[in-house]
């Protein structure tokens, strides 16, 4: 694990001073219920962006929106200087482009499960990105022995451990090349020993310049790695800064009512 | 004394005489139900993926078809389809009449078993394939048929014996196969017993071997084998770069 992943930090550092993803006025509702009410947000370049906040408070619905897996109601997004929807519609082009430059990980890990690991890191390198066969499968076992996986290539998910799983879910959004990466609780199925593996591989990756947006519960993890830390509830942005000012000084009631229960419990 | 009264029916058969068109029946028999299998498999599929439609104008027949093809006799059908559709002026011949049937008929049943294979596809592979960047189109060819398709075997392989034995009601439009010429054979020597007897050992010479090879697929794909070309090579391929340490 002594490798650097990918040749990320080459690739970031050429955009380093502009913002990777901005957003302004994003709202969205479900059904006539808002569940983003206005969110105003910067993520620059090669930095890591923590979000935090109670169940149901619109983490997983803004994170879906940088990658237009869900259509905002209102509001500008731009990624890499593009702005991919405004006011609700759509005005990105290439929603694949997109897709590859904007990687995501989920929680519940969703690796294709007829396929081998190496199968899940080629599949979307040959069918989305248009990499040839040779290259996508030379990279993809790359990227498994960066994440520590060599040894499990060919093995199908549901051999695997969780921490495996999530690792090689993170080698499949690596494998197009993302410049953005946006984990939604990537930790919170796993247990602790798996999570360790998953922190290590995402350190590195914060290590190497990757941009990432992380929604996660971890607190220990996001005051080490992120850079800034944002806090929502009921949809707004209830306070954000530095990680170490939101986590160890809060100044509003309910981010430290948070902050306190999730330091308790962890 | 009666076994043996039937042991000598059996020789009593010349069946050196009948053996082409026992051939010939079996071929047919074949014939009729690879042409409705895939038939019915397209259909089917047509039907799974309109039922998982968002549209309701677009489940609805769907279900409708389903629901009248799965309810209604199939010999109904085969009658309706060769008997019934001349006087509306749509004259078919025996095969083209037998395999439509059979089509309609399996169709149903096999959209049945498409539709809960496809359903019961975990929404966030969908979602992980469109967070990849991969289409509508890929994402479904290489997402959700393959794990569709391992949900779906077991019961497509019941279907298909049964479609195999089923191509038997079409002795009622002399379609020529192997019940038919079992019964031109039964006619001509008067040996009913031994000739549908030795008909049903060739059905189940047929269907054993079939539904036991199937089954050996269901285990193989289970297992994890690779059964595409491009898959075992891309395998290889990378079995090879791990072991050269690349
Ligand atoms: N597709 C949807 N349709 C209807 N309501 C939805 C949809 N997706 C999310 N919601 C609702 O929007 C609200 C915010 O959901 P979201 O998943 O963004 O919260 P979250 O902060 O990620 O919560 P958690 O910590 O539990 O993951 C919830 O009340 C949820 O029920
Ligand atoms: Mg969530």
């Amino acid at each position: 694990m002594t490798q650097h992943i990918g040749n990320v930090a080459r690739e970031t550092s050429a955009i380093v001073a502009k913002p990777a993803v901005t957003i302004h006025g994003l709202k969205k509702s479900f059904d006539g219920r808002q569940v983003l009410g206005g969110i105003d947000l910067d993520v620059p370049a090669a930095r890591i962006v923590s979000i935090i906040g109670q169940s149901g408070g619109g983490k997983t619905t803004l994170m879906r929106c940088v990658n237009l897996l869900e259509q905002p109601d209102d509001g500008v997004i731009e990624v890499n200087g593009e702005t991919i929807c405004a006011r609700g519609a759509v005005t990105c082009k290439d929603l694949a482009k997109l897709r590859q430059r904007v990687g995501m990980v989920f929680q519940r890990f969703n690796l294709f499960p007829h396929l081998t690991a190496v199968e899940n890191v080629v599949l979307a390198q040959m069918h989305a990105a248009g990499i040839g066969e040779r290259e996508a499968v030379e990279r993809a076992v790359r990227l498994l022995q960066r994440v520590g996986l060599g040894h499990r290539a060919t093995a199908y998910p549901e051999r695997m451990s969780g921490g495996e799983q999530q690792r090689v879910a993170i080698a499949r959004a690596l494998a197009l090349g993302p410049t953005v990466l946006l984990f939604d609780e990537p930790t919170s199925a796993l247990d602790p020993e798996s999570t360790g593996e998953v922190l290590r591989v995402m350190r590195e990756l914060a290590r190497d310049g990757m941009t990432m947006i992380l929604v996660t519960h971890e607190l220990p993890f996001a005051r080490e790695v992120s850079d800034w830390v944002v806090f929502i509830d009921g949809g707004k942005i209830i306070e954000q800064g530095a990680a170490t000012d939101v986590l160890d000084r809060p100044r509003e009631a309910r981010t430290r009512a948070y902050v306190a229960k999730y330091a308790a419990s962890g | 004394m009666s076994l043996l009264h039937t042991f000598t029916g059996f020789l009593q058969v010349p069946w050196s005489d009948y053996a082409s068109n026992i051939g010939w029946g079996l071929l047919r028999t074949l014939a009729y139900t690879i042409a409705s299998f895939v038939g019915a498999a397209a259909l089917g599929l047509v039907l799974a993926l309109m039922r998982l439609n968002r549209l309701r104008l677009v489940r609805l027949p769907a279900a409708l078809y389903t629901e009248i093809f799965k309810n209604v006799p199939l010999l109904a059908i085969i009658f309706v389809t060769y008997f019934g559709l001349p006087s509306v002026g749509v004259k078919l011949s025996v095969f083209v009449a037998g395999v439509l049937s059979l089509i309609f008929f399996y169709a149903a049943y096999l959209s049945e078993i498409f539709r809960a294979a496809i359903g019961g596809i975990h929404s966030g592979q969908n979602e992980a394939a469109q967070a990849l960047g991969l289409g509508r189109g890929t994402t479904f060819g290489h997402v959700v048929l393959p794990q569709a398709l391992r949900l779906a075997l077991p019961g497509t392989n019941t279907m298909f014996v049964d479609l195999l034995k089923s191509t038997s009601l079409l002795v009622t439009i002399s379609a020529a196969e192997l019940m038919t010429q079992a019964q031109l054979i039964a006619s001509e020597t008067f040996r009913a017993l031994e000739v549908y007897l030795v008909i049903a050992a060739i059905y189940f010479a047929v269907c054993y071997p079939v539904s036991q090879c199937l089954l050996w697929l269901e285990r193989t794909i289970h297992a994890g084998v690779p059964l595409s070309i491009g898959r075992r090579r891309r395998l290889k391929l990378a079995k090879t770069l791990l072991a050269g340490g690349a």
